[in-house]
């Protein structure tokens, strides 16, 4: 046990920077662009939102056949179909959100970012197997960067991890979690389920808050809601995180004949970090015990306290925005 | 050598040849700077080869003896940044990192059982080094926090993961040197010996 304190205690400690700004990131380097189908294969397009250094910089590229000078982009008979990228993505731009609307007002968005450097247009034929993969190399790239960087997800996971430890009933806690988080994430990128995205978040921090105090519940020696049904609380609160997932696809315009492919692709990614999450946390649970690396008694509940501080501030945080809206 | 070695071996060749391809930025701007501070210096021949080395010299000594270290390699690192960032501390020329290199590999191949409180400033000393090396990737609009928790992350990770493997490969701490397991140590000593020795080489061919 005393193990898990020294890691959880470790680890808070070198990412408190992450913890306390977990939405910091890169959103000032968005840039959109906006084209409109003039007449067959020829678009009028314009920066909606500007790069931050300017829209000369930007090194976009469209298909092959396709000539592109700004305001202008003509692709003939063939139309808007291929790939479409940016060659300097990384170092002011991080992200591009390219939307067209064809003749008949379909508005379909595409995002270029560092995670997903090229895009595929599809047309009006059906997909190739090229297309496929690309979809899936896209989505399964997009869910990978998503759960590493969703500090409040990776925190509610290693609080379970610690609360059930380990062996046959961390993979029974963790699948339940899989399984909520799959199907509440389905049923929001539908359309079936929508909740507001600042309570949501506020309830996410929550969700983490829950576990702290269960953590300490168990410390004291009492058996918790979650060591006593560990897979309840997991597909529970993996229903609430599902629908958090689903907020990194809102917005990106997906046409509706692909979204059951990308919704499934991008689960796939959002796994793959789980997975190596969990991984890497069992590693190191595993050398902290080999190595004898404990925490001393005066600090046993640091951890604990830790986990549950952090998950009130951004809960609080969070709050304040959800009141503030209101 | 086993199958098993020869397939590690590869897969650390080919990881190792294939990082030198990738792009801090592109980290930085795909995952932010946390993860460009945590990836970075795994992008790096010389990190690389001179954590895992630390690593392997603490854990082969005593679990011990390494257990300081799963705190004070992280802090060196984050001093190192720090230094170099706001003192302007410089990085080490190419041969010093080779020389450490060797003189680590030395370390390994002599099997010595290095006192704690010399093994942990030795640890600390590598961490300012190091650390002052990666800040030579920090860009004005770099978030230096994020980027120093990755960092430290990153040393905490590897050195204690490499530690414990090393002393689950020697099992009983007493093992004595010549067994077979204590000469497989020394013989990675002798391996990284060797490429430090080639790359001060490379370092003061004209």
């Amino acid at each position: 046990m005393s193990g898990w304190r020294a890691l959880i205690l470790v680890l808070l400690a070198l990412a408190a920077p992450l913890l306390a700004r977990p939405a910091a990131a890169h959103q000032a380097t968005l840039a959109v662009l906006e084209f409109r189908e003039m007449r067959p294969g020829m678009y009028i397009g314009r920066w909606t939102t500007l790069p931050k250094d300017g829209e000369n910089r930007i090194e976009l590229k469209m298909p092959a056949h396709c000539f592109l000078r700004l305001p202008e982009l003509n692709c003939g008979d063939k139309g808007l179909v291929g790939q479409m990228t940016i060659a300097n993505l990384g170092e002011d731009l991080s992200a591009a959100i390219i939307r067209v609307t064809s003749l008949d007002g379909e508005t379909k968005s595409y995002t270029i970012s560092a995670a997903n450097p090229v895009v595929t247009v599809l047309g009006t034929g059906a997909p190739t197997l090229q297309t496929w993969l690309e979809l899936a190399r896209t989505y399964v790239n997009l869910g990978i960067d998503h759960i590493l960087l969703g500090a409040d997800h990776l925190l509610f996971v290693l609080g379970l991890i610690w609360i059930v430890k380990g062996g046959w009933r961390l993979f029974q806690t963790i699948t339940a979690f899989t399984v909520g988080h799959s199907v509440s994430l389905a049923a929001t990128a539908f359309g079936w389920i929508g909740v507001p995205e600042a309570p949501l978040n506020a309830c996410i921090a929550l969700s983490i808050v829950f576990v702290g105090v269960e953590i300490v519940k168990q410390q004291r020696g009492e058996i918790g809601l979650t060591a006593r049904y560990p897979w309840v609380v997991a597909v529970s609160f993996g229903l609430v995180h599902g629908i958090g997932f689903a907020s990194a696809l809102a917005g990106l315009g997906l046409e509706r004949r692909i979204l059951p492919a990308a919704l499934l692709f991008f689960n796939v990614g959002v796994e793959i970090g789980q997975i190596l999450f969990v991984m890497l946390v069992l590693a190191l649970i595993w050398a902290h015990r080999r190595l004898g690396a404990v925490i001393p008694s005066w600090g046993a509940e640091l951890p604990a306290y830790a986990i549950g501080s952090v998950s009130m501030f951004w809960f609080l945080g969070r709050l304040v925005r959800v009141l503030a809206a209101a | 050598m086993n199958t098993r070695l020869r397939t590690a071996f590869l897969a650390s060749l080919v990881l190792l040849t294939h990082s030198q391809i990738a792009d801090a930025h592109i980290v930085s701007a795909r995952l932010g700077d946390f993860y460009a501070g945590a990836l970075h210096p795994l992008m790096t021949l010389q990190d690389v080869l001179i954590w895992a080395a630390l690593g392997l010299l603490a854990g082969s000594i005593s679990a011990a003896s390494g257990r300081w270290l799963v705190l004070v390699f992280p802090l060196g690192l984050c001093a190192g940044l720090a230094l170099a960032a706001h003192a302007g501390l410089g990085t080490p020329s190419p041969l010093i990192d080779a020389a450490t290199i060797l003189v680590l590999g030395l370390l390994l191949v002599a099997a010595l059982r290095i006192p704690v409180a010399l093994l942990c400033l030795i640890a600390f000393a590598l961490g300012v080094m190091r650390g002052a090396v990666n800040a030579g990737e920090l860009l004005p609009q770099t978030d230096r926090l994020l980027y120093a928790a990755g960092l430290a992350s990153a040393g905490y990770v590897v050195i204690t993961l490499v530690m414990a493997l090393a002393l689950s490969f020697r099992r009983p701490e007493t093992a004595a040197v010549s067994s077979w397991r204590g000469i497989a140590v020394r013989a990675v000593g002798g391996w990284v010996a060797a490429i430090g020795l080639m790359m001060a080489g490379l370092s003061l061919a004209p």
